[in-house]
């Protein structure tokens, strides 16, 4: 057997220490200790039972005072801020769904951006009843992004992308009145629904949480997943790798975090660009290094194989290795730490997006419309710095992983079109897969997703998690910082495919894939809601009989609530590791746990335990294939 | 039930039949007779490829059974359904030497049973350089005798060395079709268990040209998947029996193709309807590319052919 051997978090935080020490020489914190100075939390927050929606409050629920001043009980408390989280997250990813429209109506044939991928684009318009005949690309394009931006305040009727779903699924949504209408008023009907004196019903609250889930995940999330493909180009599988040892100690580092392509798109573009590497060589590097943190990391990685440097709970060590000449953020799970820990560095924190504007940062405002000429000047800015690096703090963790990621669902189903015989075969579904699950040499499909969280020891649920999934043949689908943990342990790579049970690794074998499939960013989480959409119409199942589920062992935003919410209101399970504020309320514990499954046939499980996690993952797809006698 | 649960009870229904077979042999000719098969190293070829163990006498296979009952496991994953394809095999092969116990010719002409040595180190340097670009097991009647000699005449004709068992047999024989060894078509046997006589080439072909160490099954059954081109033609009806036969060939990495309905893993288990389709799906889940170029001759030509004796008349 060859010398393949995961990274274990063991060493991953060996690594993290000796960062830490860099960061005490220097006078800087790290999450490490503010987690401690926030420790213990306040038992009211966690179990959802303050509100301070109204200036009558702050309010808090005990057994003294069973209700707040308003006379809102722990119930409407809970459901009330559970659906303000979920319409928080719901907001994040439907904004940067939007500003993907707008940058596909900013396309031209020689602008900064073009249409990568037309036959997608005029896919999706068929979809929507958009005339292709005949049409310039471009003019679709634009007639295409108006549209995209109209299903965020359309004013009859709900999300186009619902279509997509099988029919059960749509009728599911109609009748238990769901079904997503224009996105931006889900979000601000939740916000109005969880004001003071408005509902304190939690099945009202939560119906509307599953709604304002579902905006995200078949409207937001689904229009900047699906034109962020047609305009940087559908992923295919390619050869990456991942984890700190990414970043080369005499190259210019540029980090990208954030999450919108159109930055780190661009930034990839200048960072590739002979001018560019010249100047590097002049300032005295080797040449210029991209990597990535959290989701942007992982758009630039399906798309162009960017190495990625971490996930979330690495982004502080990204600069903590002294080596990151600029670390380039656009929005969503930025630590507003970063600017004070750049300060301690060399490190150039520069912030691009009005809707992210932190202290202690270099403000480059990006947009569509400027977006070469800022990327250039943010990539000069970087190499320029290269010379104030202080060699004496650069270290360089030598760690590193192979990874094969690009698992959209075009190329999921090519994939397996290369297991099909022509004899018996069609091509172009997901057929393969239906007979791998129904004939059993693969259980079933687990879903991973999510974040990073102090809570749970960084990393360990996800690889953890997958490495039982995948050992008792359960192949996972993976995204967000739950994807980069698969890749920085070395479960994106092929060679991962000892650690599979018998029938899963036939099945790399056969396909010549890893056992974890990175599917993308979070956003991308649409992708998985479209690929069960398929296999549900391949099999002729419905989704909820699908032995699939979907987990997120440490999720921590409120984006992972929305997409919580959305997974399980499409009939998928979804098992959580970290509660989500509502153990204060006996009735909306109960209701996301069992009630819902009444309305959309799937609920949450949540378990803090990860290893009973796993079990109750693996019993609840074999009930599933028990159920349909496969 | 599940296509697992029927490959563990054509597991159990082998075991039972070995057991049975063992105890009876054992109460007649006691636990120190010798069983072996003719003309061959490597004892009980399977049973030793996979534990390293040679068996002698009824005592040892008694002992052997036991052993092959630690394979057979029963949880709803493929390594169970592959090893207890594998015991089901070995059962085969434990009824199959049973057959040679006072009787060095239990099988009669067309039939070959089990086979020498001698014929695997002959066949080997033509499978290792491409000469027999596969290696077909025919198993079961075809719809018809017309179908399954079309079908046997189509491998042959591409050089591919094809075994036969069960009804195929009488098949060719009611059409006149030609057999043996020197045409490079092997009846092996009319029960099911004579698979195991295929199973056996392929097990020796890892052990002589492969250096696989006896006993080293991981090694044996990656040796098979990568560098033996063989595969399964099952004929429905399918017993679960042959269905537990055929989770063996899975697991070696041989793709068993059939015309019943059952369930379907890609390149692993095919269902193909139309019999005049089994050779193009079976070469195609076996990514079997035919080197001889097709001369367009009244006759067929292939290097199957090179042993035949032209007989007058
Ligand atoms: S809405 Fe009610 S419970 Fe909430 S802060 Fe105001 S008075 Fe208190
Ligand atoms: S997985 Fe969570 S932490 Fe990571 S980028 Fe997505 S929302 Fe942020």
């Amino acid at each position: 057997m060859g010398t393949f051997k995961l990274t274990t978090v063991e060493e991953f935080e060996a690594a993290t220490n000796r960062l830490l020490e860099t960061g005490k020489k220097v006078g800087a914190d790290g999450w490490q200790y503010r987690v401690a100075n926030q420790t213990p939390h306040c038992k009211f927050g966690e179990q959802g039972i303050c509100c301070r929606i109204c200036a009558m409050g702050p309010c808090r629920i005990t057994p003294k005072a069973p209700r707040g001043i308003c006379g809102c009980d722990a119930h409407g408390i809970v459901a009330r801020n559970y659906l303000k989280f979920t319409a928080g997250g719901a907001a994040t990813h439907s904004d940067h769904g939007r500003e993907i429209c707008h940058t596909l109506y900013c396309t031209s044939p020689d602008g900064n951006y073009k249409v990568k991928d037309p036959e997608k684009l005029i896919r999706i318009a068929k979809e929507w009843g958009v005339e292709t005949e005949g049409k310039d690309i471009y003019d679709l394009a634009h007639e295409m992004a108006v549209l995209g931006m109209g299903e965020y305040g359309k004013v009859f009727g709900t999300q186009n992308f619902l279509k997509r779903a099988p029919q059960h699924t749509q009728e599911i949504w109609e009748r238990e009145e769901i079904a997503p209408r224009a996105i931006d008023r889900e979000v601000s009907c939740s916000l109005h629904m969880a004001h003071m004196g408005c509902s304190s019903e939690p099945k009202a609250l939560i119906r509307q949480s599953l709604r304002a889930g579902l905006s995200d995940g078949w409207g937001g999330s689904m229009a900047g997943t699906e034109f962020s493909d047609v305009l940087f180009g559908t992923p295919k599988p390619i050869d990456t790798e991942a984890n700190l040892g990414v970043m080369v100690a005499e190259n210019v580092n540029i980090v990208v975090h954030g999450h919108d392509p159109s930055l780190s798109e661009m930034i990839c573009e200048y960072a590739d660009d002979p001018e560019m590497i010249a100047y590097a060589k002049e300032m005295g590097a080797k040449g210029i290094t991209v990597s990535g943190v959290c989701c942007t990391s992982n758009e630039v990685a399906m798309r162009r194989g960017i190495p990625m440097a971490g996930n979330f709970l690495q982004q502080e060590n990204v600069v903590l290795t002294g080596a990151c000449e600029a670390i380039v953020v656009d929005v969503q799970c930025i630590f507003p730490a970063l600017g004070p820990l750049s300060k301690c560095f060399h490190t150039k924190f520069i912030t691009t997006s009005p809707i992210a504007q932190m202290p202690d940062s270099d403000f480059i405002r990006f947009s569509a419309e400027n977006a070469g000429e800022n990327a250039k000047l943010i990539v000069k800015t970087a190499i320029e710095n290269f010379k104030n690096r202080k060699p004496e703090l650069v270290y360089i963790p030598d760690m590193k992983q192979k990874a094969t990621v690009g698992y959209s669902v075009e190329a999921i189903v090519k994939t397996l079109d290369g297991v099909t015989n022509s004899q018996v075969d069609v091509t172009g579904t997901t057929k393969p897969l239906i007979e791998c699950i129904t004939s059993g040499v693969i259980r079933g499909a687990v879903a991973m997703v999510g974040c990073n969280n102090p809570k749970v020891r960084p990393d360990t649920a996800h690889i953890e998690l997958m490495k039982k999934l995948i050992a008792n043949d359960i192949i996972i689908v993976a995204s967000g910082c739950s994807a980069q943990a698969a890749a920085r342990a070395g479960l994106m790579s092929k060679e991962a495919k000892d650690l599979c049970g018998a029938g899963l690794k036939r099945v790399c074998e056969l396909a010549d894939i890893p056992p974890v499939l990175h599917m993308g960013s979070c956003v991308d989480i649409s992708r998985m809601m479209i690929l069960v959409a398929t296999l549900a119409k391949d099999s002729g199942l419905n989704i909820s009989q699908l032995p699939v589920v979907g987990c997120a062992p440490e999720w921590m935003s409120e984006k992972a609530v929305s997409i919580g919410n959305y997974v399980v209101a499409t009939g998928i399970d979804t098992f959580l590791g970290v509660d989500p504020y509502v153990s204060g309320s006996d009735q909306v514990a109960e209701l996301l746990t069992s009630g819902i499954r009444d309305w959309v046939e799937a609920s949450y499980t949540v378990e803090k335990d990860i290893e009973k996690l796993g079990d109750r993952m693996i019993e609840r797809i074999e009930e599933k294939r028990a159920a349909i006698g496969i | 039930m599940t296509l697992f649960d029927v490959v563990f009870s054509g597991n159990d229904a082998a075991y039972g039949l070995a057991e049975g077979a063992i105890d009876a042999a054992i109460e007649k000719y006691g636990a120190d007779k010798a069983v072996s098969f003719p003309d061959t190293a490597y004892s009980l070829p399977c049973y030793y490829a996979v534990t390293g163990t040679k068996v002698n006498t009824l005592g040892d296979l008694k002992n052997a059974l036991g052993v092959v009952k630690t394979l057979m496991t029963r949880e709803q994953r493929l390594n169970d359904a592959f090893m207890s394809g594998v015991a089901t095999a070995l059962c085969a092969e434990f009824l199959e030497v049973l057959k040679y116990v006072d009787n060095p010719t239990p099988y009669e002409a067309p039939c070959a049973g089990h086979l020498p040595d001698a014929a695997i180190r002959e066949l080997g340097v033509p499978l290792v350089t491409g000469d027999i670009p596969g290696v077909a097991v025919i198993l079961g009647a075809a719809p018809t005798a017309e179908e399954g000699v079309e079908l046997v005449k189509s491998y042959q004709a591409q050089g591919i060395l094809v075994t036969l068992v069960g009804g195929i047999i009488d098949q060719c024989v009611e059409m006149g079709y030609k057999t043996g060894a020197n045409v490079r078509v092997i009846p092996l046997g009319k029960d099911v268990t004579a698979v195991v006589h295929a199973v056996s080439v392929a097990v020796r072909a890892a052990l002589i040209f492969g250096n696989i160490q006896a006993g080293d099954a991981a090694g044996l059954m990656k040796y098979t998947m990568e560098r033996v081109p063989a595969f399964v033609n099952a004929f429905a009806p399918l017993d679960p029996v042959i269905v537990a036969a055929g989770a063996g060939a899975i697991a070696l990495g041989f793709p068993v193709i059939t015309n019943e309905e059952t369930f379907r893993v890609p390149k692993s288990l095919i269902v193909q309807k139309d019999i005049s389709k089994f050779n193009a799906t079976s070469l195609e889940a076996r990514d079997i590319k035919i080197k001889v170029t097709k001369i367009d001759i009244p006759v067929a030509f292939a290097s199957a052919f090179e042993g035949e004796i032209i007989r007058r008349g």
